[in-house]
């Protein structure tokens, strides 16, 4: 991908807002949560992470942003929920922080979250975070309800056109969260290597 | 590292030939290093996305070079480029999901079919709201935690037991009369403060939350936001301000924290003086019900009121308000039978987290009410507003209702209670006085909440206005109602 071959500034150098956080290569990983309003990033930020969970404004803003700590196959991740997200290009305060957050903090995965039954609204930020070089895990939530809607959808093909790892889950009854984690290890581990 | 960062990515978004012309022509002109690819600044220039723009002017010697790419590209279109930009994106999305995606439409049960229609429907919808605030709001946190749980834990536990043990502890241990008054007896930071917090609030924001979790969690808020959108935007709001709204008859202080999810300013800044204007908080709401309630004259009276002032003021700051009213999407889930444990987890950090924000306030409004009594500024400030009282048509002792009303909402409701047992009010005076004390307080927490979240200037405004217009109100409806000769 383009986007990815001629931006060697992936990780590791000064952003366009400069970094405060130390290089990715630490113990600790970072996973950021992003999606629109309503999608469950709540339920699948609850489930990845443990009890120490705190919730503080974004400096300078009133958008809450919460983090927290969680262990995925003996692995130690900062998880980051973020406010709603519909596009890159910010229209409410929200999203300027989310962005703010993703120019910022360095992800060692970010994980976008959507609704399998509007699929359609959400693949764009999808599109978008790949755009920006940022490297992006795909959760289809909801499966469930989309199915019961008469929805199929094809991860594995969707997988492959992305380039991308796609999990279906369907947090609520927290089906597909362990693959989740599972494909955030791995993909890390596979990036770094 | 960059490129072996993903050695399996094979993906590729292409946009039209001028797009990408200008794209390839930009990322050639940019020399700083980003945090995002050099393709999504781009992107974002040609967009004119303002923040980017600025951190690339103020970085980039090939500034104006770049300025010249996006304008020409610009020129090119009829449309903006964010538009266009978007619109190849969304198709590019479409081709995609049309290679992964099946769709084989299934008849919906019946059930949920008829129940997501009568939801949303005016006619049926408008009954159904109806009903569960009857059976949601009024009975069960109105009734069952604003009334048998605070009775039971604030007159049983508090009165029966803590109180008289803190009074007596405090008495037997410290000689000094206004340091035993600080911390106890009538207005002590444990048998008032934490009393409140504990044995009052508690009980009624944690049924509140409980009801509305389950609200939120079936999926219904959404379509309650569709139903009211109509009337809401009318008032410079859209639907989705229902949900801090209704919030407000729980707590308004909490209320107001929860209007920061509202879009735009404009909408933050209408939402916040309508919960500090118009909109009672559960306390208050439970008082003056059981209030009103032996007078149904006085009860319609004080609601249509009411009611009347927050259409007629949100209707006239939105008039006035700068800015473009609110564009309303929000997609409809589901209607979903909600699971227990999530309920229940939300619900209780819910509380949590209240508690914690809120426990400080009262023992600061404890404070404030000792220093004001002891120092004799609030007989002062009682005697003062005698006056005032009279143009309401009010006894002079009312004062101390509304002056206590600001350090608590309900602690205003329950002097007023206090007054009417003791026969002092006529129907009409019950009132003009349960208008002006449901108009007039942004109680001291709901204060420091919206100073924290609209800024000072912000809040002083809404205070000010609200102050001498909550008198006036009820100032008006005095006369009208005594001209009328109508006893209520």
């Amino acid at each position: 991908m383009t986007a990815r071959k001629e931006n060697p500034a992936l990780r590791g150098n000064a952003g366009l807002l400069r970094s405060d956080k130390k290089p990715a290569n630490g113990k600790t990983k970072k996973l950021i949560l992003v999606g629109s309003p309503n999608v469950g990033k709540s339920v699948i930020f609850n489930s990845l992470t443990g009890s120490y969970v705190t919730v503080s404004n974004y400096p300078g803003t009133t958008v809450e942003v919460t983090r927290g700590k969680g262990r995925f196959y003996q692995e130690v991740y900062e998880v980051v929920d973020t406010p709603g997200m519909y596009s890159l290009f910010p229209i409410t305060e929200e999203e300027r922080v989310t962005r703010t957050l993703l120019f910022r903090e360095k992800p060692d995965v970010v994980v976008h979250v959507v609704d399998a039954k509007n699929l359609e609204r959400m693949l764009p930020l999808t599109l978008q975070l790949l755009e920006a070089g940022l490297p992006v895990i795909l959760t289809v939530n909801m499966m469930d309800e989309a199915e019961a809607m008469g929805r199929r959808i094809d991860l594995l093909r969707l997988s492959e056109i992305l380039g991308i790892p796609v999990v279906g889950t369907a947090a609520t009854s927290h089906h597909g969260l362990d693959l989740l984690k599972k494909a955030v290890v791995e993909y890390v581990r596979k990036r770094v290597a | 590292m960059s490129e072996s960062v993903l050695p399996d990515q094979g993906f590729k978004l292409r946009y039209d030939e001028t797009i990408e012309k200008a794209l390839t022509e930009i990322e050639k002109l940019l020399r700083a290093r980003y945090a995002f690819s050099r393709r999504m600044i781009a992107l974002l220039l040609l967009q004119e996305d303002e923040e980017v723009l600025k951190a690339v002017k103020s970085r980039e010697p090939n500034f104006p070079q770049i300025f010249n790419v996006i304008r020409s590209t610009r020129e090119k279109y009829r449309e903006h480029l964010r538009y266009v930009i978007t619109l190849q994106r969304q198709q590019h999305a479409n081709s995609i999901l049309s290679q992964v995606v099946q769709d084989t439409p299934v008849k919906g049960s019946r059930l949920n079919k008829w129940l997501d229609g009568i939801t949303i429907r005016p006619l049926t919808g408008v009954p159904l709201l109806l009903l569960i605030m009857y059976f949601g709001l009024y009975k069960f946190v109105g009734q069952f935690g604003a009334g048998t749980l605070v009775d039971f834990i604030e007159g049983r536990l508090f009165e029966g037991y803590i109180n008289p043990w803190i009074n007596q502890l405090v008495a037997e241990t410290i000689p000094w009369p206004s340091i035993r008054a600080l911390l106890a007896f009538d207005y002590g930071i444990f048998t008032l403060g934490l009393r409140y917090a504990v044995a009052i609030i508690l009980p009624i924001v944690g049924t509140y939350f409980l009801a509305f979790s389950l609200l939120e969690d079936s999926g219904y808020l959404p379509r309650l936001a569709l139903l009211v959108d109509a009337v809401f935007k009318k008032i410079g709001l859209n639907g989705r301000a229902v949900i801090p709204l209704t919030l407000g008859f729980a707590c308004d202080t909490m209320a107001t924290l929860v209007s920061r999810t509202l879009e735009t300013k404009r909408e933050r800044i209408i939402a916040t003086l309508l919960l500090a204007l118009a909109i009672p908080c559960s306390a208050q709401l439970g008082v003056m019900l059981g209030l009103l309630a032996e007078r149904p004259a006085a009860l319609v009276t004080w609601a249509g009121f009411v009611i009347l002032v927050f259409l007629l003021v949100g209707y006239l700051s939105a008039k006035v308000m700068p800015g473009e009213g609110p564009a309303f999407y929000m997609e409809l889930p589901p209607l979903r039978v909600p699971r227990l444990a999530n309920i229940l987890e939300k619900t209780l950090s819910r509380m949590q987290w209240y508690f914690m924000e809120i426990v400080p306030f009262f023992i600061a409004a404890s404070v404030l009410i000792w220093a004001g009594k002891i120092t004799g500024v609030f007989d002062a400030i009682i005697n003062g507003a005698a006056p005032l009282m009279h143009a309401l048509g009010l006894p002079s002792q009312a004062a101390e209702v509304f002056l206590f009303g600001f350090f608590r909402r309900d602690y205003g409701a329950a002097g007023l209670y206090d007054l009417q047992k003791s026969g002092a009010l006529s129907g009409v005076q019950l009132v003009v006085t349960a208008v002006t004390l449901t108009l007039f307080v942004p109680c001291i927490a709901q204060f420091a909440i919206m100073l924290k979240e609209r800024g000072w200037r912000t809040a002083l405004a809404i205070a000010g206005f609200i102050f001498p217009f909550a008198f006036l109100c009820g100032i008006v409806l005095n006369l009208v109602l005594t001209t009328l000769g109508l006893s209520l």
